[in-house]
């Protein structure tokens, strides 16, 4: 990195809060451990010097400004960041007004856990999007893009081409670890429901029992409740306590709605998700 | 002299005693280290450092159903789950023996859960002593130390290629009848250090915190995951419901859950006593530091620092120990 980046970050926030334009500055600052980053709330430019960003800022901010939707925020964000802020506004959950987006040109973020800044993720090499789609103030140097990966994910086409039961065996395999946190939804941009379909009680769509049948439906319609709508920000499968693999399945439900639509969530904040949008002359494939 | 094992010695133990008893213990699956029966001693993971979940997964899983009611001859019955077999769970560290010791409060306090006080009755508890700390441990802060086996039947310290055995609960002598022990002079090694918390006067100061606008701050950044209650060692929130199963056996079902959930605190009518993110995060401290203490007559925590290593945005204990106590201070200075 020839920019700090974290220094650009620093002085823009400053001024955002010194000038009132916003009342938060959302970015990034080191955790307690001294070697990875924690998410920082600035409310004064005091605050600001406290901002950092490098390779350990892993963490997807864009969630954290639906706690204040009426206040004026800037948030410090990555590409995969800044689609998931698309998301929330193509959704109307946001008010494009009050969001003041850093976008930061992004060199890829590392592996992170407690105390550990690993190699970089796998999710970051295949990426194909290191300059922020949509910015108010960039920060960095626009980088050329890398050609887009074409074809199924190695990963996803290995589990496409199992058979159904050797598929199901995978899936029961991971989905039995499952200890039904939710921290999968909780840190998912997409995942904003005032009340969560697994947390309802009348009708019981999925029960509190940590079963096969039980895991696998939270799981799935997780998954699915997400479909054409995932920025690949992989937070879930980042927070998993216990390692379930849940990127390969918003990966493969990425893929078909890419297919059949043509659509890759999040690019920018006025192309609704196929889900979310009807066309007259569509043909439903049920009558 | 102290009495010995050999680490050839303590698997044949160990792999003798699961003819007859279940042993559960630190087991890696798919890189996360949790208290599960084992198949075959070569499966322990012998130096687990803290394992990702506490040892309560024993004694209060995630999921278990508490008894089973049905009708047979016009009558109702009720079937209570019981342990088939006594158990061993091995391998825990003192910190998680004081942990046990904080689940005994809530679940053995008149009137005493039977599923739990069953699994506890049946369970020898078989410890490692902590060969080295970690950066998040501050088991020394409250009461334990890597050393202590004041919470468990048998504590085992590696040295001199083996192991040290100490013993001092029925339980333990019982259990170690079996095991080839012999008299050695191998010396006890020095402890490890561990990092200190300032937890001393917390209980005190903690009511003068309450209001302070640091737990706001906080929620700013918590994304309410429950993971550090699901993996702490004192944690005991669950939920309870009725599933009808075929032929209308009901089974009467546990799951963890947590005090910080939006839903948990839910009653009838939607009305929500604690509805904002900060007063759920805060509660959880509070019922560690303040409530647990008043109540069953200990802090809730063990310094394991299981809780710091999960949490995806660095919510640490450790630096809300210090903060409380730097905020109590002041208030302290300020009032009349």
């Amino acid at each position: 990195m020839t920019m700090d980046l974290g220094q650009i970050i620093k002085e823009k926030a400053h001024e955002l809060l010194a000038s009132k334009k916003v009342e938060c500055v959302l970015g990034y600052e080191r955790a307690t451990d001294g070697k990875t980053a924690r998410p920082l709330f600035a409310y004064t430019p005091e605050e600001t010097e406290r901002f950092i960003f490098d390779e350990t800022c892993v963490h997807g901010l864009a969630k954290f400004l639906l706690n204040w939707k009426d206040k004026s925020t800037a948030i410090v964000a990555k590409p995969c960041d800044v689609r998931s802020v698309n998301l929330l506004l193509q959704e109307k959950q946001l008010n494009r007004d009050k969001v003041f987006i850093m976008g930061v040109v992004c060199p890829g973020v590392a592996e992170c856990s407690w105390d550990r800044v690993g190699p970089p993720q796998q999710r970051c090499n295949a990426c194909p999007q290191h300059n922020p789609p949509v910015y108010d103030f960039l920060v960095g140097e626009p980088v050329p893009e890398k050609e887009p990966q074409n074809g199924v994910d190695p990963e996803v086409a290995r589990i496409k081409a199992m058979t159904a039961a050797e598929r199901r065996a995978f899936w029961n395999q991971q989905f039995d670890r499952c200890v039904r946190c939710y921290a999968c939804r909780q840190a998912c941009p997409g995942c904003y429901c005032t009340e969560c379909f697994v947390d309802q009680v009348d009708p019981t769509w999925v029960g509190i029992r940590h079963s096969p049948a039980d895991n696998h439906m939270w799981n799935t319609v997780r998954g699915f409740h997400l479909a054409g709508r995932c920025t690949q920000c992989g937070e879930c499968q980042r927070v998993c306590p216990v390692n379930i693999p849940l990127m390969l399945v918003n990966d493969e439900l990425t893929q078909e709605v890419g297919d059949k639509f043509a659509f890759q969530p999040g690019m920018d904040p006025s192309t609704l998700p196929p889900f979310a949008t009807f066309k007259k002359d569509e043909h439903l494939g049920i009558g | 002299m102290a009495k010995f094992i050999s680490k050839t010695d303590l698997l044949a133990w160990l792999e003798g005693l699961m003819k007859e008893r279940t042993l559960a213990a630190p087991i890696k699956e798919e890189g996360v280290t949790r208290f599960a029966p084992v198949k075959k001693v070569a499966d322990i993971v012998m130096d687990p450092g803290a394992t990702d979940f506490s040892p309560k997964d024993w004694f209060f899983p995630p999921s278990e159903t508490l008894f089973t009611v049905s009708k047979a001859d016009g009558k109702t019955v009720i079937t209570p789950r019981t342990m088939e077999k006594e158990a061993i769970l091995f391998g825990l560290h003192p910190c998680d023996g004081l942990g046990v010791a904080l689940m005994d409060l809530p679940f053995l306090a008149e009137p005493a859960d039977a599923s739990y006080a069953e699994k506890r009755e049946k369970t020898t508890l078989v410890g490692l002593a902590c060969r080295q700390s970690r950066p998040e441990c501050f088991c020394t802060s409250l009461g334990s130390n890597p050393f202590d086996a004041t919470y468990l039947d048998v504590l085992l310290i590696e040295a001199g290629g083996g192991y040290i055995v100490q013993s001092k609960t029925e339980k333990g002598q019982k259990l170690l009848a079996s095991a080839k022990l012999t008299e050695s002079n191998v010396e006890t090694p020095a402890p490890p250090a561990v990092n200190t918390v300032p937890v001393e006067g917390l209980v005190a100061i903690a009511p003068h915190v309450f209001n302070d606008a640091f737990w706001t701050r906080l929620a700013d950044r918590c994304i309410h995951c429950n993971m550090c209650a699901f993996v702490c060692p004192a944690c005991y929130c669950f939920d309870i419901r009725d599933y009808v199963g075929k032929g209308g056996v009901v089974e009467r079902v546990r799951s963890w859950e947590s005090c910080q959930a939006a839903g948990f605190t839910k009653i009838a009518g939607g009305y929500t006593p604690r509805p904002t993110k900060a007063a759920r995060l805060r509660q959880r401290f509070y019922h560690k530091f303040l409530y647990m203490p008043k109540q069953l007559g200990s802090i809730g925590c063990t310094g394991c620092g299981r809780c710091v290593r999960v949490c995806p945005v660095n919510i640490d204990i450790r630096e809300i120990i210090t903060t409380m106590q730097k905020i109590g201070a002041k208030v302290a200075v300020g009032a009349p």
